[in-house]
C-alpha cells in the first residue's frame, strides 16, 4: 500500500510503512525543497507552514509540515514556498514584505507568505468590509512568530496588499 | 573536484563550481593552518540565486536602500541557511551523510557512567557511540582562544595574583570543561554532553530522537552515590570592580588610575566614599534589589550545520551560521591543530551561511565546536548536526539570570551622589562571554547620568545551568533595569517628579562613566526628555489614567532612559570594495548580517563616494585581514610606529557594531577607491591632471565635472579606464582593501595611490589588480592610533534611548497589556531608516517578552530537562505588540523619534541595534508601579507575580 499526494503539483507516492514520517522531513530529505523552514517542531511557531488542499477543503489550508505525518496526506494537494513562487519574478506579498522590510533574519518568511498568500485568495474570493480586516490579518498570520520584526512590517505589508485586493475586486496572484 | 581540493589564490580566486573563496593562514601548535572562506554554493533548483545581490531594478538610488539585499532569496525560501544544505549540495562532497545526535547531561551531582541503548529499536540504534573519553583532550577540551574586550583586565587581575604576567589570554584548564563528559566523571554542567551518536541515516537518527525524548533517563546512567562536579561555583574571570570618586578636587577612577595599582588602591576610596555618605546624613539612600531569570535568544533556526573531514587533503569542511567566525575558525584550528589530534588538518574550508537570527545566542556558540567534533568519527562521511528546538533550548547559549543589589544616593536637591551595585551573573556552565557581559552591566549601572562617586562590582560564576553568553544588550538590560526602577522608587519615595529627577542628573559630552572614562560624544538627552515630557502620551498621562479608570481598567504610565554602549574596547573591521569590468561594484566584510541589515547598510553605504550601491556584497569574509598585509604581532612593542600593526583584527559580529564601526570602514575604503583610482581615471579619461575631488560630483550615475568643461563618464567608462591600465605602467586599481581600527578614536594613516597621497581613517589599506591577484598593501605612513591606555574607558559610544510606556493590568487575571510605546532615540546618521525602525520594532518585542512573558527556571525544572519548547516558552505574537506607528488615542501604537542628526554627530550613525531594547524592561516596571502601585524587580513579571503583588 502506499500514500499518493502532490507536491506542488508533482505526484508522490510513498510507501505507507512512512506513515508517521514528518511532511517536513520528506520535504527535505526526498524533495530537497528546503524553503519550508523547521522551527519548533510542535506546530506553534508555523515556520513551517504550507497548504493543503484535500476534501473537505478544496480551496487549502495552512498546515504546520512539522506536525503533520504523510498518513494524512492521501489525496493532498501540498503547496510550499517553492510552488507558490512564480518561475519569473514575485506574489504581491512578496513583493510587500520586500519593499516594506517586513523581516529580518528571513527564516519565518516563507511560512508568513504562505499563510499570507492563502489569505488573500480567501479575500479575493471573500472580501470582508475594510473596517474589519486587522482582525482578519490577526487571525491570519497572528499565530506566527517573527522574533527578529516585531511583526509590524508584517502587518503593514500585508494590509497594503488586502487593500489593493479589495479596492481591485481582487486578483491576489 | 573537492571544494578543499580548489586552488585559491591569495586574492580570493573563484572554485569550480563558481564560488568565491579566499584563503589565510592560522598558526597551530603542529604547523600552519590554511583556512579558506567559501560563498554558498548555487543551488542546482530553479530558485538558485547569489543570497546578496540586489536583483534587476532594486539597486535604488545612492546611499539609499529599496529593500533587503538579501531579502529576495529568503521571501522566495531559497537555501541561504545552514539548515538548508545537505551534504549533496556541497560541490565535491559525498553525497551521502551522516547524523549526529548528542545526549545531555541529566544532573551534575552524580557521576556518568554510560548508556544504555537497548531500549531502542533496531531501526533506532546508531552506526556509532562516541563517549568523552574515545577523543583526544585536545578535542574534548580545546583551548579556547576569547579576545574579547576587557582581556587586559583579566591579564592584569592574573598578574596581581601570580606575581607574573601571564603570556596570552589561555584560561585555566579547570575552566574548560569537558565538551563531552567522560563516562566516570560528574558532569559540570546542564547542557553538556554525555555521549555523540552518530547514524548512517536521517531516518535512523530521527528514529532515535522520536523514541529517547521525553525518556532521557532510560538511556543514560548514573552513580547512585552523590559525586558533586567540580568547579561548581568558581568564578569566571574577570571580576569587574568600578570604584570612581570624583569630589572636592580628588579623583580617582578604574581610567584614570595606574592599572598596575588599581586594585590595591580600591579599598581606600571605598572608605572615602563611605565617609563623604557618612558626612551627609541629609543624603537619602534608596535601595536596589532586583533580579532577572535566564532567557533563551530564541532565534527561528535551531543551529544547524554540515562537516565533513577530507582525509585526502587533511582539510576539515565546515557549513554554519555563526556570529563569530572568526573566533570559531581559530578555535577549530585549536582542536585539531593540537598534536594530539585524532586527524590532521592542514586546511579549514569554512562555508559561512545566513544565521536564521543571532542576538548574540550564536556569538562563540559551542554548537561550532560540537559539530566538528563529529567529523574525526564518521569514517570519511559527511555529518550533520541539526537541533530539534527542545535541544535547542536545553543546550543554546542563554542571556544570563542576574541577580543585583545596591543603592542609589542622592542629594536633598535631587543631585545624584552615589551608584553601589553588584551583579552576580549566572555564567552557567562554559565560561564563553559571561564576564565581559558583566562587566558591561557594570559599565551601565550609572545609567545615563553623571555621578561623581561609584562603587560597582560585577562578576559571573560557574553553575550548574545551561552556559550563558552575549545576548543583546550585553549586560546593559540588567543594569539600566536596575538604575531605572531605583530612580522612579527614589522620586516617588520623595515626591519627586520622575522626569525632574532625571533632568538634574543627565549625562554631558563633559560627563565620565563610572570607569572614569569620558563620555565625549554628544548625547542630548535633555533633548529626548523634553520630546518625551511633551509628548501627549506623557503629558496626558494622568488624563488617559483616568480615561481607564472610568471603564474599571487599571493603567499606568513608566519611562525609563539607557545609555548602551556599542561596539567593545577596540575594534577592528576590513572591507573591500572592488569594481567589475562593467562598472558595477561589491562589496567584502567581515561583518556577519544575523537578520539586522548590515549586509543591506553596507552595501549603500559606498553610495556617496562611488555614485552607486553595491550590486552585492559578501558577509563574514573576516580572513580578508589576512591580506591587508597587517599584523597584530609586535614584538618590538612599537604599537603604530610600526606600520604593519593594528591593535585588532576583527572580531565577533554584534549588529551594534554596523552604524559606526562597520560603515566607517566601507565607507572609507570606498573613498581609497574613490580617489586612488576612479578619479586619476578621470583625470586620464579627462585629460585634466590637475581634477581634484572637489571638481567633480556623480549626477544619475555618472560622473560629472561640475565646472561644466567636460562630458559625463559613466561608470562602465571608467572601469574600462581602470581594467585597461591594468598592464600599463600606470596601473589603476580595480579595488580597495581597508582595515580600520576604533579605540575612542580612529587610527589614521597616510597611503600613496595612484591619486596621490590619502590621509584616511584606516591603518591599513591594500589595492586589488587583475582578477585573481592578491591585492598588494600600501605601506602606511604618519600614522596616528589610539593610546593602549584608552582601553581603560572601557566604552567610547553610546546609543541614547528613552523609553516610554503605556499599559493596562487586568487585576483579574494579572495580564498586562502594552497600549502604547513611545522611543525616543539618538541615532546619529540614518543610514537606512526602515532598518533602523526595524531594529526599534524588533527591539520593543524582544524586550516585552523578557520583561513580561518569557519564563524559565533554573535547573532541571528548566529546558535542561528536554521538555521544554515553544509550547511553554512563550514569545510576544503579533497580538501582545501595539502595531500603528503614530500615537493617537484609543489606538495602540509604537512611535519611534528618531533626532534628527546634528554636525556634532560628525556624519556618523550609531550602533542602534541594542538601544530601544535596552529601557522598555524598566519602563514597564515603572508604569505597573504607576498602574497598581506595586514595584515588581523580578522579571519576568508573569500574571502570577503580579495577582502576588496585588494580594500582598
Amino acid at each position: 500500500m502506499s500514500i499518493r499526494f502532490t507536491v506542488n503539483g508533482q505526484p508522490q507516492e510513498v510507501a505507507d510503512t512512512r506513515g508517521t514520517d514528518r511532511l517536513i522531513d520528506y520535504l527535505h530529505d526526498d524533495l530537497n525543497l528546503t524553503g519550508t523552514k523547521f522551527g519548533c517542531g510542535i506546530g506553534v511557531c508555523r515556520a513551517c507552514t504550507v497548504v493543503m488542499a484535500k476534501a473537505p477543503n478544496p480551496a487549502g489550508t495552512q498546515i504546520v509540515s512539522c506536525s503533520t505525518p504523510l498518513s494524512l496526506l492521501a489525496g493532498a494537494e501540498i503547496t510550499t514556498i517553492e510552488g507558490v513562487t512564480p518561475k519569473e519574478g514575485l506574489l504581491p506579498i512578496q513583493q510587500a514584505f520586500l519593499s516594506h522590510f517586513a523581516f529580518q533574519c528571513g527564516y519565518c518568511a516563507p511560512g508568513f507568505v504562505m499563510a499570507a498568500q492563502l489569505f488573500l485568495e480567501g479575500l479575493a474570493a471573500r472580501p470582508v468590509p475594510v473596517d474589519q480586516l486587522d482582525a482578519a490579518i490577526a487571525r491570519a498570520i497572528g499565530d506566527h512568530i517573527c522574533r527578529c520584526s516585531g511583526y509590524v512590517r508584517y502587518a503593514q505589508a500585508l494590509k497594503e496588499v488586502a487593500l489593493s485586493v479589495l479596492a481591485q475586486g481582487g486578483d491576489a496572484t | 573536484m573537492s571544494a578543499s581540493r580548489t586552488k585559491p589564490g591569495l586574492a580570493g580566486a573563484i572554485t569550480a563550481d563558481g564560488r568565491l573563496s579566499r584563503r589565510s593562514f592560522i598558526a597551530s601548535a603542529s604547523g600552519l593552518i590554511a583556512v579558506t572562506v567559501l560563498g554558498l554554493p548555487r543551488a542546482a533548483s530553479a530558485h538558485s540565486t547569489q543570497p546578496m545581490t540586489f536583483p534587476p531594478g532594486a539597486l535604488g538610488k545612492p546611499g539609499t536602500a529599496t529593500q533587503r539585499i538579501d531579502g529576495l532569496a529568503k521571501v522566495r525560501g531559497d537555501k541561504v541557511f545552514a539548515r538548508d544544505y545537505a551534504a549533496r549540495d556541497m560541490p565535491g562532497w559525498p553525497a551521502a551523510q551522516w547524523h549526529a545526535l548528542y545526549l545531555y547531561a541529566l544532573t551534575t551531582d552524580h557521576a556518568f557512567l554510560g548508556l544504555d541503548l537497548s531500549g531502542l529499536t533496531k531501526a533506532a540504534q546508531p552506526r556509532r557511540i562516541v563517549y568523552g573519553d574515545d577523543m583526544s583532550k585536545s578535542l574534548r577540551s580545546p583551548k579556547l582562544v576569547r579576545r574579547r574586550d576587557l582581556a587586559i583586565d583579566e591579564k592584569l587581575q592574573q598578574a596581581g595574583q601570580t606575581g607574573k604576567q601571564r603570556q596570552g589570554f589561555d584560561r585555566p584548564t579547570g575552566q574548560e570543561f569537558d565538551l563531552i563528559v567522560q563516562p566516570g566523571a560528574t558532569p559540570n554542567y546542564l547542557g553538556q554532553a554525555v555521549a555523540l551518536l552518530l547514524f548512517d541515516s536521517a531516518a535512523a537518527c530521527r528514529a532515535a530522537q522520536r523514541e529517547m525524548r521525553f525518556r532521557d533517563s532510560d538511556f543514560q546512567a548514573y552513580a547512585a552515590d552523590v559525586s558533586r562536579s567540580e568547579n561548581m561555583g568558581e568564578i569566571f574571570p574577570p571580576q569587574t570592580t568600578y570604584v570612581k570618586y570624583d569630589l572636592n578636587g580628588q579623583q580617582f577612577s578604574y581610567a584614570s588610575a595606574d592599572p598596575e595599582n588599581y586594585l590595591a588602591e580600591v579599598p581606600g576610596w571605598q572608605g572615602r566614599i563611605a565617609a563623604e555618605i557618612a558626612a551627609h546624613p541629609d543624603y537619602i539612600t534608596q535601595p536596589i534589589a532586583c533580579d532577572m531569570q535566564a532567557t533563551d535568544p530564541m532565534f527561528l533556526e535551531p543551529e544547524a550545520g554540515l562537516v565533513w573531514y577530507d582525509a585526502e587533503t587533511a582539510a576539515l569542511n565546515i557549513v554554519l551560521g555563526t556570529q563569530s567566525p572568526d573566533g570559531d575558525v581559530r578555535d577549530l584550528a585549536g582542536m585539531f591543530g593540537s598534536a594530539d589530534s585524532p586527524v590532521k588538518v592542514e586546511a579549514i574550508n569554512l562555508t559561512p551561511c545566513s544565521p536564521g537570527g543571532g542576538f548574540g545566542g550564536r556569538d562563540s556558540s559551542p554548537f561550532t565546536l560540537m559539530l566538528a567534533l563529529a567529523a574525526p568519527f564518521a569514517e570519511g562521511n559527511p555529518v550533520r548536526l541539526a537541533l530539534d528546538r527542545f535541544e535547542q533550548f536545553r543546550t543554546g547559549l542563554k542571556r544570563h539570570g542576574t541577580i543585583v543589589k545596591g543603592a542609589l544616593t542622592a542629594a536633598p536637591d535631587m543631585s545624584l551622589k552615589l551608584v553601589e551595585m553588584n551583579f552576580a551573573f549566572d555564567g552557567g556552565g562554559r565560561k564563553n562571554l559571561s564576564p565581559y557581559c558583566a562587566a558591561l552591566a557594570a559599565l551601565c549601572a550609572g545609567g545615563a547620568y553623571q555621578l561623581p562617586m561609584a562603587n560597582i562590582f560585577a562578576e559571573a560564576r560557574h553553575s550548574q545551568n545551561i552556559s550563558g553568553g552575549s545576548q543583546r544588550g550585553f549586560g546593559g538590560p540588567q543594569a539600566y533595569f536596575a538604575i531605572e526602577t531605583a530612580l522612579d522608587d527614589l522620586a516617588a519615595g520623595q515626591g519627586w517628579d520622575p522626569v525632574a529627577l532625571r533632568r538634574a542628573n543627565l549625562a554631558t559630552e563633559t560627563s565620565t562613566t563610572v570607569a572614569g572614562g569620558p563620555i565625549a560624544q554628544e548625547l542630548r538627552l535633555a533633548e529626548m526628555l523634553d520630546l518625551a515630557a511633551a509628548h501627549p502620551l506623557w503629558r496626558d498621562r494622568a488624563a488617559i489614567k483616568a480615561g481607564f479608570a472610568a471603564r474599571g481598567i487599571s493603567y499606568g504610565t513608566g519611562l525609563a532612559l539607557s545609555l548602551q554602549a556599542y561596539g567593545t574596547s577596540g575594534d577592528g573591521m576590513v572591507a573591500a570594495v572592488r569594481m567589475a569590468p562593467d562598472g558595477s561594484f561589491s562589496v567584502q566584510s567581515d561583518a556577519v548580517d544575523m537578520g539586522n541589515g548590515s549586509a543591506t547598510t553596507l552595501a549603500v553605504a559606498i553610495g556617496e563616494y562611488l555614485g552607486t550601491n553595491a550590486s552585492s556584497i559578501e558577509m563574514a569574509d573576516y580572513d580578508l585581514f589576512g591580506q591587508t598585509g597587517l599584523t597584530t604581532d609586535d614584538p618590538e612593542k612599537q604599537r603604530w610606529a610600526n606600520p604593519r600593526w593594528t591593535a585588532k583584527s576583527t572580531g565577533s559580529s554584534s549588529a551594534c557594531l554596523t552604524g559606526l564601526h562597520q560603515v566607517h570602514t566601507v565607507k572609507e575604503t570606498a573613498r581609497a577607491m574613490f580617489e586612488g583610482s576612479i578619479l586619476p581615471a578621470a583625470r586620464r579619461l579627462w585629460q585634466l591632471p590637475d581634477l581634484v575631488s572637489s571638481d567633480v560630483a556623480w549626477v544619475g550615475g555618472l560622473l560629472v565635472d561640475i565646472r561644466g568643461f567636460m562630458p559625463p563618464l559613466s561608470h562602465r567608462q571608467l572601469a574600462q579606464d581602470i581594467y585597461a591600465s591594468l598592464g600599463t605602467d600606470t596601473p589603476l586599481p580595480t579595488g580597495a582593501l581597508g582595515h580600520a581600527y576604533f579605540q575612542s578614536d580612529w587610527a589614521e594613516a597616510d597611503f600613496d595611490t595612484a591619486g596621490g597621497r590619502l590621509r584616511l581613517r584606516l591603518d591599513g589599506l591594500a589595492c586589488y589588480g587583475a582578477e585573481g591577484a592578491a591585492p598588494k598593501p600600501i605601506p602606511r605612513q604618519n600614522t596616528i592610533g589610539p593610546d593602549a591606555l584608552t582601553t581603560r574607558y572601557s566604552r567610547y559610544v553610546w546609543a541614547p534611548c528613552l523609553n516610554v510606556i503605556g499599559l493596562t493590568v487586568d487585576r483579574a487575571n494579572g495580564r498586562v497589556e502594552l497600549q502604547n510605546v513611545l522611543s525616543v532615540l539618538n541615532a546619529g546618521r540614518i543610514h537606512v531608516p526602515e532598518l533602523v525602525s526595524g531594529q526599534s520594532q524588533g527591539g520593543i518585542a524582544m524586550a516585552l517578552g523578557y520583561a513580561l512573558m518569557e519564563d524559565m527556571p533554573e535547573g532541571m525544572e528548566g529546558p535542561a530537562n528536554g521538555l521544554w519548547n515553544l509550547n511553554r516558552y512563550h514569545l510576544p505574537r503579533m497580538a501582545d505588540l501595539p502595531l500603528a506607528t503614530s500615537y493617537a488615542p484609543d489606538l495602540r501604537a509604537q512611535e519611534l523619534v528618531v533626532l534628527k542628526e546634528t554636525p556634532g554627530d560628525g556624519r556618523a550613525g550609531r550602533g542602534i541595534a541594542e538601544a530601544v531594547m535596552c529601557s522598555v524592561a524598566p519602563a514597564i516596571s515603572n508604569a505597573l508601579f504607576d498602574a497598581v502601585g506595586r514595584r515588581y524587580a523580578s522579571l519576568p513579571i508573569t500574571p502570577q507575580k503580579i495577582l502576588q503583588g496585588l494580594a500582598s
